[in-house]
């Protein structure tokens, strides 16, 4: 008799049923897997930043100011474009604006954008700001509030 | 339901109103069109173009200011203003112009200094196209340059140098000393007295303007010369005195002149 004829009709649609499901089962797996690791391909092809997160620090006379951003951008081999909440923070203030070019040989920070200073009772907007000589000297640009409390 | 209507409009009207006023009560806000400088080591800042300090107590504007501090940017101990400056206390009756005003938030004393120079103090107006210097705490004063002029309800003074010391009685600043110095020759005036003479001296204990050198003393029709003289303030009275090399000088002019 033919081993064919032997076999149970049912049992063969069953196993082949599930044989199928478990192929399927797989490439669908394989599928999802592959498509995670090409958005995180896309993700990091998209970021155009040069440094994501960068920091930087001055060392001034009487205390060290750190710098820290969302991007940044290499304008040139020492200035470095500065994007997305760029933050100057020492011991005595912090000074927050967007798109600061920071010029790491030099240490010079300037900023064409709006910025936000605060220190003890002391707050500042401004439409920029450059600081130079380690942070010695701070200039708040065109038109500046100045509140004290 | 109009109530409640005159409520809520109140509510919208006092928050508009309210968000026009930027600065708050007991908070200094400084504005300038040009910037600030701030110079961390030397502890001072620099405050460019159309400048305005705003205050609960004062007011001050300048084309330029620097401000000194302690500690940090709010410690302000001193300021000094250049280019059309203005100050204005008015809860301390004080008002002033020139081209640089100083204050020295410490001391509590006030300079101000260039020509047209003008600082008002309460009921007495100084002027002066060289300096005017107001020590609050010492109470005293002190008037340099050509054209200074010191006036109150009582005296209109003109002399190169005028300097003395002020006292407050019942929130009033009177006058209690006063030197007046001018080489060609100071002017005292009173409501019916004109006097002229190189140095004058008062005092309040003696309620006394002793004049020095080229003394002249002009009352209506009435001018007597000498080389000393004084005024007595309260009695209305004056006599004027020569040394030996001169004589006590009595002119009457003829009101049909």
């Amino acid at each position: 008799m033919n081993f064919l004829l032997t076999i149970n009709k049912k049992q063969l649609i069953i196993f082949t049923s599930f044989f199928i499901f478990l192929i399927l089962f797989i490439f669908i797996f394989i599928f999802l897997n592959n498509e995670k690791s090409i958005t995180k391909i896309n993700n990091i092809t998209t970021n155009k930043s040069d440094i994501v997160k960068p920091k930087f620090s001055i060392s001034g006379k009487e205390s060290e100011i750190f710098i820290t951003a969302t991007n940044g951008n290499f304008l040139s081999e020492e200035k470095i474009l500065l994007e997305d909440n760029v933050k100057f923070k020492s011991k005595d203030f912090q000074l927050i604006s967007d798109n600061v070019i920071f010029d790491r040989k030099n240490l010079i920070a300037t900023s064409d954008n709006e910025s936000k200073f605060s220190s003890k009772n002391t707050s500042i907007i401004s439409a920029g700001f450059d600081i130079t000589e380690n942070g010695n000297i701070i200039n708040f640009k065109g038109q500046t509030i100045l509140k004290i409390k | 339901m109009n109530i409640a209507k005159l409520i809520i409009f109140s509510f919208i009207l006092l928050s508009f109103s309210t968000s026009g006023i930027s600065r708050e009560i007991g908070e200094t806000e400084i504005t300038t069109d040009d910037g600030i400088e701030v110079f961390q080591n030397e502890k001072y800042y620099l405050l460019k173009k159309n400048v305005t300090i705003a205050s609960d107590d004062f007011e001050i504007t300048s084309d330029r200011v620097k401000a000194n501090f302690e500690i940090d940017l709010y410690d302000i101990t001193s300021l000094e203003t250049k280019g059309n400056s203005t100050l204005n206390a008015i809860k301390y009756g004080i008002s002033g112009k020139g081209d640089e005003i100083w204050v020295d938030i410490i001391s509590e004393v006030i300079i101000v200094l260039g020509k047209d120079s003008f600082l008002n103090l309460q009921e007495t107006k100084m002027r002066s196209n060289g300096s005017i210097k107001v020590n609050n705490s010492l109470g005293n004063f002190e008037l340099k340059g050509a054209n200074s002029n010191l006036q109150n309800d009582e005296l209109d003074i003109y002399g190169e140098y005028i300097s003395g010391v002020f006292s407050e009685f019942e929130g009033k600043k009177e006058i209690k000393k006063l030197i007046v110095e001018d080489e060609n020759l100071l002017t005292i005036n009173t409501e019916n007295l004109e006097m002229n003479a190189k140095k004058a001296v008062y005092d309040d204990q003696t309620n006394i303007i002793e004049l020095f050198s080229k003394v002249k003393i002009v009352k209506g029709q009435e001018i007597i010369t000498g080389d000393y003289g004084y005024f007595d303030t309260i009695k209305n009275s004056y006599k004027v005195k020569s040394d030996n090399t001169s004589k006590v000088k009595v002119t009457i002019k003829n009101s049909n002149e």
